[in-house]
């Protein structure tokens, strides 16, 4: 491939992942208040078209329009770059999940993913997601705001100590692949070879961390409304409310697509090479189940919120700091006792 | 109701926190199958009991006055300030009747002490919950607006005097 | 003086005091209906009953003489189970129409049923029907039903106003009370009955049904119908004066004031004709102008011109404080021409409260310099000076001197500059160059001396616009207290008006004669260290119930 064809391969991507993306997020919005109705014997958004489904397009359209108000004490620069900085943390990560096998295009050989041919794959993600925290410490400190401030020292605190445990569960993923390659480490979870079976309790820290992560119940200590107004955004409005909005089911997509990734067999559907279909058929089913396992690990996610109550500050230290990080240890022992038993693949 | 427990108290499964989890999830996937409470409004209407107190308002009697005799009790009584009476002299049985007679339903909070207040059992809660308006005049609802036919407001004034 | 025991402690009682006297005197209130401190004793409503040791059966206080070492308890178990009979007696034929009777908040039924009554009446029967909207006068309603044959009316009009108008018919429970054959009540003290009453029997047409009590402020003043200046409580509802109602004060008009003050004093306060901000004569029609304008334009029209050419009038309707503001300002323009005129009627006094004198304020007025300086012209001499236009310049303070005599109307039609401070326009403002509204006798703090040469208080009752009820320490009712200006009952209608003292001393400091005055008590202390009557006399001094200054007098 020249560099002009792959520079046009690679921006007809880019435009269709973005695109599907912010309207997965719209809709993800949607769901969650469908799910919430249901979950509490309500009907939820039903009045904007058939069923409510142009509900996202009516919020969407209502916080454009709303006034963009900057607080007077705010530091106007970095109270502007904060959702900037979620968003494009948000949407850059994407860059590295495949959603599927390699496939071949009009005599070319496409790998389903951005940039599968960074080295550093996972770590990039790592990397990534850390500098979300300054999105959530600016946006808290240049609000000008104490309960903005309380609630960006929160999150910054909060996602460090998570950091830690997520960042160990992923180090026993990359044990087991011997690469941190996205999609090395799907292709070596074939058959019921799942990175979940393999290691559960990995499994549950990385899960558990994602949902302190992405700042959700039970976890959304940043923003509990009873004692902190909103958290971090109480003095964002307008667009860059939205900025944050985005952000943060964005965040959700990218957790869960990471979960479905390194724990789920990625776009594998079990045995399914054994059957010898053509990859015509084979590719988009493929295609079809990483789409499925992002789906209802989506759905787990509102399920939890509408389920769960939110912890205690102190409780929440406890957990991560008393309970994942060791946790988290435990599992690295563990996979290296079973690459020491049964040799790396 | 059932014994606070305490963290000491509990036990190692429940310490695990994760079947806990389990259980709230499971409750809240059963809700989701049960049919939806909600009434959609302003198709379906909320029809309230005679318990029910709606918007305040004077009881107009089948010949054609209103029973209210302007004592003012319900305006001393009314902890909102919301009522406002001017008293006038009629040739009716009854010689004082209300010239003007005004709630102020910014103001009104539906306690109910007004109705209570009466001697008269001339100013009742109704079942009118519908009080929408665009300007702070439009919220002064004088006579005009206040007196009901006595007919419409029976649920009520029979449910009043099952309480007495 | 002798001592008796009531209730187990001494009191100490005048001879030939009655029990329900020396009661009061010592601060016991027996409860009474019929029994009035300024009327006879009829002794039939039977409320007061008490218990004397060694007399076997109850007595009443009112009619029972106290005496030396008389033992009484007015709550012993028999005197209390007395009292809630007869309360329960009183009740049988009373009908329960509280919510429509006027007097309701001001009842003494209502108040002795709950203190005294158990609240339960064992009477089944129907209670009597009386005529009711009866007409007993041009001013008072009767309703028969209500009434419980105190007989305190009768004996008003017998005893007080002197003339016997009504009377008891009928006997047993259809007693009922009725004017005489081809009588009414009309005698000029007539209302008072409404005010004795111990029920709502007898209402007021004129207040009827206009406000609850407890819906208005009462503010304690004088009223300005006479110089007795009888004292009163001015009833206030939404800034409006709905009743007065006369106060007790033993030195000026016992309980009573007359109907005239009663009814027709207040009128103009409320009155269409108010004056509601400055006004200025421009091309020949008054307009409304700023305070600032129309001070601007009278001060700018005096400079220069010689005080021989200006001349004061004063008031004997305003106060002292207001007219001696006047007379300062007449001094500090080098004039001499100030006087005011009188209001006598002669023969229209009698011998209980109406005097000759129409006015509140005419000895204080003169007190306060409202008299011809030496050399300086009368009234008659100022306008006669106006029409030969020897005097260019005219203050008028609250009068109405055009309506006085056709020839000062004719005179001031060739006025070169009038300046007049009126509450209401009137035949004098139709003339004036400027017209500045005064607040009245309703609106402002004052003193008045009355024709015993006695200082009594004025406060405002009503708000003009530059005033607060509360921030200017005004009496206030529950309605004042928590109305907000959004509502309606806050929203009443207030005048832009100011007290004459304070226009004049606003004047004056743009005349270059600084006074510093911005209470009345200031202004008043001021008087009382210029004028040698009232050396020592202060506001707290004259206090509610007044200040007599020939008394004074005997004191220094």
């Amino acid at each position: 491939m020249d560099m002009f064809t792959l520079f046009a391969v690679k921006l007809i991507q880019v435009l269709i992942i973005a695109q599907v993306m912010l309207l997965t997020v719209s809709y993800l919005v949607y769901f969650e208040r469908k799910i919430s109705a249901w979950a509490q014997s309500r009907v939820g958004p039903n009045r904007v078209g058939p069923a409510g489904l142009l509900q996202p397009f009516a919020d969407v359209l209502k916080l454009l329009l709303k006034e963009d108000i900057m607080p007077e004490k705010a530091n106007k620069l970095v109270h502007i770059i904060a959702p900037i900085i979620a968003l494009f943390v948000a949407f850059t990560t994407y860059a590295v999940i495949p959603i599927g096998p390699d496939i071949t295009l009009f005599g070319l050989n496409i790998p389903l993913s951005v940039a599968p041919e960074i080295d550093m794959g996972i770590l990039y993600v790592l990397a990534l997601t850390s500098i979300g925290v300054y999105a959530i410490t600016f946006s808290g400190w240049s609000s000008g705001s104490k309960y903005s401030l309380l609630g960006g020292i929160r999150s910054s605190a909060q996602m460090i100590s998570y950091e830690i445990s997520m960042g160990f569960a992923i180090a026993g993923v990359l044990l087991m692949a011997g690469s941190t390659l996205p999609t090395k480490i799907v292709e070596l979870q074939s058959g019921w070879m799942w990175n979940a079976i393999v290691q559960p309790i990995g499994f549950i820290v990385f899960v558990v961390s994602a949902f302190a992560e992405t700042n959700r119940l039970p976890f959304d200590l940043p923003e509990a409304e009873p004692e902190l107004v909103g958290g971090f955004h109480t003095e964002y409005s307008s667009m860059k409310f939205a900025g944050f909005f985005l952000a943060e089911y964005a965040n959700m997509i990218i957790a869960s697509a990471l979960i479905v990734t390194l724990y789920l067999g990625g776009w594998q559907i079990p045995y399914i090479e054994t059957l010898g279909w053509a990859p015509e058929i084979v590719i988009p089913l493929q295609i079809g189940a990483f789409a499925f396992k992002l789906g209802a690990l989506l759905f787990f996610f509102i399920w939890v919120r509408w389920s769960l109550p939110r912890f205690r500050y102190d409780q929440l230290m406890d957990l991560g700091w008393k309970v994942m990080f060791p946790l988290s240890l435990i599992n690295i022992v563990w996979v290296a006792a079973i690459i020491m038993i049964f040799g790396i693949k | 109701m059932a014994k606070k427990k305490r963290m000491k108290d509990l036990t190692l499964w429940e310490r695990i926190y994760l079947p806990e989890v389990a259980k709230g999830l499971s409750i809240t996937l059963q809700n989701m199958f049960r049919p939806a409470f909600t009434m959609e409004y302003p198709e379906v209407k909320f029809m309230p009991q005679g318990s029910y107190r709606g918007r305040p308002v004077l009881v107009l009697e089948e010949h054609g006055g209103e029973r209210c005799v302007a004592c003012g009790l319900c305006s001393r009584v009314c902890p909102a300030l919301a009522i406002e009476i001017q008293a006038g002299e009629t040739d009716r049985e009854k010689e004082r009747y209300p010239e003007k007679f005004e709630i102020n339903m910014l103001r009104c909070i539906f306690c109910g002490l007004c109705e209570e207040v009466c001697p008269e059992e001339a100013i009742v809660m109704s079942k009118d919950y519908e009080l929408a308006f665009t300007k702070r005049e439009d919220a002064i609802y004088g006579k005009d607006k206040l007196l009901v036919p006595v007919a419409e407001l029976q649920d009520r004034i029979e449910f009043l005097r099952s309480f007495k | 003086m002798g001592k008796i025991v009531l209730d187990g402690n001494e009191v100490d009682f005048k001879q030939g005091q009655t029990i329900i006297e020396a009661a009061k005197d010592a601060g016991v209130e027996i409860p009474h209906f019929c029994w009035h401190p300024s009327l006879s004793v009829s002794g039939n409503c039977r409320v007061c009953l008490v218990e004397v040791e060694k007399m076997p059966k109850l007595a009443i206080a009112c009619a029972t003489q106290a005496s030396e070492g008389m033992v009484v308890n007015t709550n012993s178990g028999k005197a209390l189970e007395a009292r809630r009979a007869v309360m329960e007696f009183l009740l049988i034929n009373h009908p329960l129409d509280c919510p429509i009777c006027d007097e309701a908040g001001e009842c003494k039924l209502q108040d002795y049923t709950y203190d005294h009554s158990i609240g339960e009446s064992r009477f089944t029967e129907t209670k009597t029907n009386k005529d009711k909207r009866v007409q007993l006068g041009p001013h008072v309603m009767f309703d028969g039903d209500r009434c419980i044959s105190c007989s305190r009316c009768i004996r008003f009009c017998d005893e007080i106003a002197g003339e016997t108008e009504l009377t008891f018919v009928k006997r047993g429970d259809r007693v009922t009370i009725t004017t005489f054959p081809g009588k009414e009540l009309d005698n000029p003290y007539s209302l008072n009955v409404v005010d004795i009453c111990p029920v709502g029997a007898l209402t007021s047409r004129d207040a009827r049904f206009r406000a609850r009590v407890w819906d208005m402020s009462h503010t304690n003043t004088i009223c300005n119908g006479c110089s007795r200046g009888c004292n009163t409580e001015m009833w206030v509802r939404s800034n409006e004066i709905v009743r007065l109602v006369p106060r007790f004060n033993p030195d000026v008009n016992s309980y009573w004031m007359c109907d005239n003050g009663r009814l027709n004093t207040f009128r103009f306060v409320n009155a269409e004709s108010r004056v509601d901000g400055p006004h200025v004569r421009r091309e020949g029609k008054l307009t409304k102008v700023t305070w600032d304008e129309a001070l601007g334009s009278i001060s700018s029209e005096i400079k220069g011109i010689n005080g021989k050419e200006i001349a004061f009038i004063g008031s004997p309707f305003a106060t002292i404080e207001d007219n001696y503001i006047l007379s300062k300002l007449a001094k500090s323009l080098h004039s001499k021409n100030i006087d005011m005129p009188e209001y006598i009627i002669p023969g229209s006094a009698d011998d209980i409260l109406i005097r000759e004198d129409k006015t509140p304020n005419s000895t204080g007025a003169k007190l306060a310099g409202v008299v011809p300086q030496k050399d300086g012209l009368n009234l008659d001499g100022i306008m006669k000076a106006v029409k030969e236009k020897k005097i260019r310049v005219l203050f008028v303070m609250e009068e109405d001197i055009a309506l006085l005599k056709p020839e000062y109307a004719e005179a001031l039609k060739t006025i070169e500059f009038l300046f007049v401070m009126a509450s209401n326009f009137n035949s004098t403002t139709e003339f004036a160059n400027v017209v500045l509204p005064a607040a009245t006798y309703a609106e402002k703090n004052g003193t008045w001396m009355n024709f015993q040469k006695r200082l009594q208080r004025i406060r405002p009752a009503v708000t003009t616009l530059d005033m607060d009820r509360s921030l200017d320490g005004l009496e206030m009712s529950r309605l004042d207290k928590f109305g907000t200006k959004w509502d309606r009952w806050g929203n009443y209608k207030k005048y832009d008006a100011r007290p004459s003292w304070r226009i004049l001393v606003e004047l004056a400091g743009l005349m270059g004669d600084k006074m510093k005055f911005r209470m009345a008590e200031e202004v008043f202390d001021d008087a009382a260290k210029h004028i040698e009557e009232l050396h020592g006399v202060t506001y707290d001094e004259i206090g509610e119930s007044g200040f007599e200054l020939t008394k004074k007098a005997v004191k220094v």
